[in-house]
């Protein structure tokens, strides 16, 4: 199933996946937020978003990939990057590694927001993994390219 | 103390920051650390030459008693002067040397770096921090000696001085680590104050040795010191002639006057000192590029200075500091000359420079200063060190060794004054040595003195300053003789007598120093025709570090032939049979009798599921095609995914659910270029050694996890998890507490596996296309690049797209 030209694709298809894809988004980072409370985290949420970007890849094709305009590279940092800081912070303040700090405030309308430090470090977690699923569906972007060149 | 250690850090971190490579306020700003540490330890100075030394001692890892200590005592003052001061110095320098080049924020943060190091060095006294620091220099001179990174031999030369000092590094942690247990002290005073004895606290000292002599590029290790002028001139005015190589005298300065009479210690000191005394003198004498004359002259030097701090003796343990710090003003100040002329002239041949006795008066004067110093001629601080070191070698009754070691500094003096005279005049003098005008291939031109520029004062300050502290030291050289009397008393109480004097009066040193002069003076003039060069890369332990660097390249390329084969089948098969062997081997040792018997089914929901993941993954194995084959193992997932959720892990569930659909997704996308079947078994894995590995991998992993469900002893730690988790971490789902709190730090290493998995496969892929794009511009560029194995798949006759990635076969 290389992805076809666009002339051979699915209109029901892409179409299907361009609706689905904010949803995904929003899921994504609902399931990473949510984790410190509820089944879900970094890892579940990166994921999610990483099949996102495969459905584009399935819906468009490389050009699809290539319009991101996303290194994976550079996600794949600065999610690393992210949960390295936030675990080096609470090092420095707290003294141990990753010790999470709890945040409340009472927001009106909204009511009580708890922030934890250890949210920041699922976000790097969510980050890097997107990074890493969309290197991949790049490889394989790449490949397509390469095969029309050759042909 | 460890404040202005941390100055260092930041004011590296500033220079090395993004965005400030071509940074004009680099240099100054990096001056600012070291000239802070000069000031504090001048303000400091008075308290701890009355024998109140400074300390600092700062838990780092107490399970492996590693502290960062450190002791500034006289010695420690003295040498952080030296570091400090010279530092200021050659950082001010470089702001006229390198003028607008693009780097210069790299090389300020490097030089400033290493300026803290070397004060690390000379300040530690614990052994595991001098260790620390001591790689701290080796890893900056490294980045130095490399600076100008697109320079192919200085490359070369980086890595070799890297390596050997390196090397020499680990062999003193071998010391440092026997001392410890022999001395039961982790720290360089509580060796001197209670000395361990014993065949092994000689090794050990043997070993700390070795270290010393690779820093200090002492014979056998000396060849990379040359190589290392490969690097700009200001860096190696400051660490490969004042202060890096004296790193391994320090620690023989320290170790000494407690350990000299020990062992084989004054033997290997004598041996090593000497023979780089007289080869760096003799090779001095062959070069034609000043600097690495005076490089070649450092190895000797510090080949004196190694047998004069390495005896062990008051009297020469005196003379050698006081030579130490004579060698590291005259020679800086001999670099950073060099520096100007190269700059000016735009050459550093004594073949070809002339007439700069007119056109750089300044420079001219400084080097005749220095020179003078470094020769022993009278009134320099320089001679009145030697003339200490040798009135001290006269009356230091340690036996032949003594005697020995008199005659070899004797010769190694007289080649000094010789190679001193003859980078003197061939720099300064109109007739330079060795111009031979009448051989046609070989014709060297002069350069055009017009064309030199008269150089800026801010240039040539740094330089002048040290030539007249070098005379200035002289003539108060009873002064400084005290204060270094004072300073050197840490080392061995017993020099708090000593002092220094300009004239001495008719002695037998001053006769030998005479004779010394004379005889260098004539063998100068008489080799002064010579024009043999002599190339450091050439020499005999050049050759013999190369064969063996090659070889163990060599062999290292053999061993990843005969051990990586390419094939992922054979991969697989050596990682799960070595699991079962192990598994298998634990369980036969151990506890066989805790197999549990398993609960099959908690309800008939789980029931089906459990069936359904079974049947779905023997399926797997009989499927024909490799389509159906990743369908019913996809299958078989997502049912286990169900059995968590009913088990009661629904992160698991969820985690497991996404992963098998991605890897679906990602499977099918590569089948579309993989062949429909399955290829045959290769011969050399026929099917049944297929099945039976795999058969072997299943039953021992089955048995094995029904063996440690059952053989638990201690309680679970999971209860104190979710007790804690929601007061300790502030969240109600455990699991997730766990992941990014309780077992953070395993999460991020997972992570990082799996950052280094995305950065390969981003690597692959560009690594690929470049190599494509080779192809398609008919480039022959034959490159043996990493993607060469699965490049070439595309040239076979049964070529196909999906043979791109190498990998997935």
């Amino acid at each position: 199933m290389t992805v076809p030209p666009r002339s051979r694709r699915s209109v029901v298809l892409t179409e299907t996946i361009n609706g689905i894809t904010p949803v995904l988004l929003l899921f994504s980072i609902f399931l990473t937020l949510r984790g410190h409370n509820a089944p879900g985290g970094g890892f579940a949420g990166g994921l999610v978003m990483g099949s996102a970007v495969v459905l584009r890849y399935l819906a468009s094709g490389p050009r699809g990939v290539r319009s991101l305009r996303v290194d994976p590279i550079v996600l794949i940092g600065t999610g690393l990057v992210l949960a390295l800081a936030v675990g080096l912070t609470s090092l420095v303040v707290d003294g141990s590694f990753l010790e999470s700090a709890v945040w409340k405030w009472h927001v009106p309308v909204v009511g009580d927001v708890k922030v934890v430090s250890s949210s920041l470090f699922d976000i790097g977690v969510h980050v890097l993994v997107v990074g890493v699923v969309m290197a991949i569906i790049v490889a394989f972007a790449e490949a397509d390219d390469e095969m029309r060149g050759r042909s | 103390m460890i404040v202005l250690l941390f100055l260092h850090l930041v004011a590296a971190t500033i220079c090395l920051a993004p965005g400030t490579r071509s940074a004009r306020w680099a240099l100054p700003v990096a001056a600012i650390a070291p000239a802070a540490t000069f000031a504090w330890l001048i303000s400091q100075s008075a308290a701890v030459l009355d024998g109140d030394a400074a300390t600092v001692d700062i838990e780092w890892i107490p399970q492996i008693s590693l502290s960062i200590t450190l002791r500034l005592d006289g010695f420690g003052l003295l040498m952080g002067l030296l570091v400090s001061g010279i530092g200021v110095l050659v950082l001010l320098y470089s702001i006229s040397y390198f003028g607008r080049r693009s780097d210069l924020g790299r090389l300020a943060g490097l030089l400033v770096g290493f300026a803290g190091a070397m004060l690390g060095i000379v300040w530690a006294d614990g052994l595991l921090t001098l260790f620390v620091f001591w790689e701290l220099t080796s890893i900056t001179s490294f980045l130095l000696i490399g600076f100008d990174d697109t320079n192919s031999r200085a490359r070369a030369a980086a890595t070799r001085a890297f390596l050997v000092t390196g090397a020499g590094g680990l062999a003193m942690l071998a010391g440092f680590i026997i001392l410890t247990i022999t001395g039961d002290t982790t720290t360089i005073s509580g060796l001197v104050a209670d000395p361990p004895t014993g065949t092994l606290t000689n090794v050990a000292l043997l070993l700390v040795l070795l270290g010393a002599f690779t820093k200090s590029a002492q014979f056998p290790f000396h060849f990379w010191l040359p190589g290392a002028m490969a690097a700009p001139t200001p860096v190696s005015a400051y660490l490969h002639s004042a202060t890096m190589v004296k790193a391994g005298l320090v620690v023989v300065a320290r170790f000494a006057p407690t350990f000299a009479a020990d062992g084989l210690w004054r033997e290997f000191v004598v041996a090593a000192g000497l023979a780089s005394l007289i080869i760096g003198g003799i090779r001095a004498m062959r070069q034609q590029d000043a600097k690495l004359a005076l490089a070649h002259g450092t190895v000797s030097q510090l080949g004196f200075l190694m047998v004069l701090l390495g005896l062990g003796t008051p009297a020469t343990t005196y003379a050698g500091v006081a030579m130490l710090v004579a060698h590291a003003l005259f020679k800086a100040s001999l670099f950073l000359s060099i520096g100007v002329v190269d700059h000016e002239a735009g050459t550093r041949d004594m073949r070809r420079l002339r007439g700069l006795l007119r056109a750089l008066p300044i420079v001219a004067a400084t080097m005749i200063v220095a020179g003078a110093s470094m020769a022993a001629i009278p009134p320099t601080f320089g001679f009145v060190a030697k003339e200490k070191a040798l009135d001290g070698l006269l009356h230091a009754e340690i036996g032949a060794i003594g005697t020995i070691a008199l005659v070899g500094i004797v010769l190694g003096s007289v080649l000094t004054v010789a190679y001193t005279i003859r980078i003197v005049v061939g720099v300064l003098g109109d007739d330079a040595p060795g111009v031979d005008a009448g051989e046609g291939s070989d014709r060297i031109e002069a350069i055009d003195v017009t064309s030199v520029h008269r150089s800026p004062l801010a240039f040539v300050a740094a330089p002048a300053l040290l030539a007249l502290l070098s005379i200035g030291f002289g003539l108060a050289a009873g002064a400084v003789g005290d204060w270094i009397a004072d300073a050197t008393t840490s080392l061995d109480a017993e020099t708090a007598s000593k002092h220094l004097v300009l004239w001495p009066g008719i002695n037998e040193a001053l006769v030998i120093s005479a004779g010394i002069i004379a005889a260098g003076t004539a063998l100068w003039w008489f080799s002064r025709a010579a024009t043999r060069t002599v190339d450091a890369a050439h020499s005999p332990a050049t050759v013999v570090y190369d064969r063996i660097y090659d070889g163990l390249l060599e062999g290292a390329r053999r061993v990843t032939v005969a051990t990586q084969s390419g094939s992922l089948p054979l991969y697989l098969a050596i990682v799960v049979t070595t699991v079962a062997v192990a598994l298998a081997v634990a369980l036969v040792a151990g506890a066989t009798d805790s197999i549990s018997s398993p609960r099959f089914s908690n309800s008939p929901v789980e029931f089906i599921a459990v069936v359904v993941t079974g049947l779905l993954a023997v399926a797997t194995v009989f499927a024909r095609k490799r389509f159906m084959a990743v369908v019913l193992l996809g299958g078989s997932g997502y049912a286990l995914a169900i059995v968590y959720l009913i088990q009661g892990a629904p992160d698991l569930a969820i985690t497991q659910f996404l992963v098998e659909t991605l890897t679906i997704v990602v499977f099918l996308l590569v089948l579309a270029r993989l062949p429909v079947d399955f290829d045959p078994a290769p011969a050399w894995a026929p099917r049944i050694a297929r099945i039976v590995v795999a058969t072997a991998v299943g039953v021992t992993v089955a048995v094995f996890a029904l063996s440690a469900s059952g053989a638990r002893t201690e309680p679970s730690v999971g209860e104190d998890y979710v007790a804690l988790s929601e007061p300790e971490a502030g969240g109600r789902n455990v699991v997730n507490v766990i992941l990014v709190d309780f077992r953070g730090f395993d999460t991020l290493g997972e992570i990082t596996v799996l950052a280094v998995a995305g950065a390969g496969v981003v690597n692959l892929v560009r690594a690929a296309r470049r190599h494509q794009r080779r192809k398609h511009l008919g480039d022959e560029i034959d490159e043996l690049d990493d993607v060469d194995v699965a490049a070439d798949e595309h040239d076979g006759p049964g070529y196909d797209a999906g043979r791109q990635i190498g990998v997935w076969r």
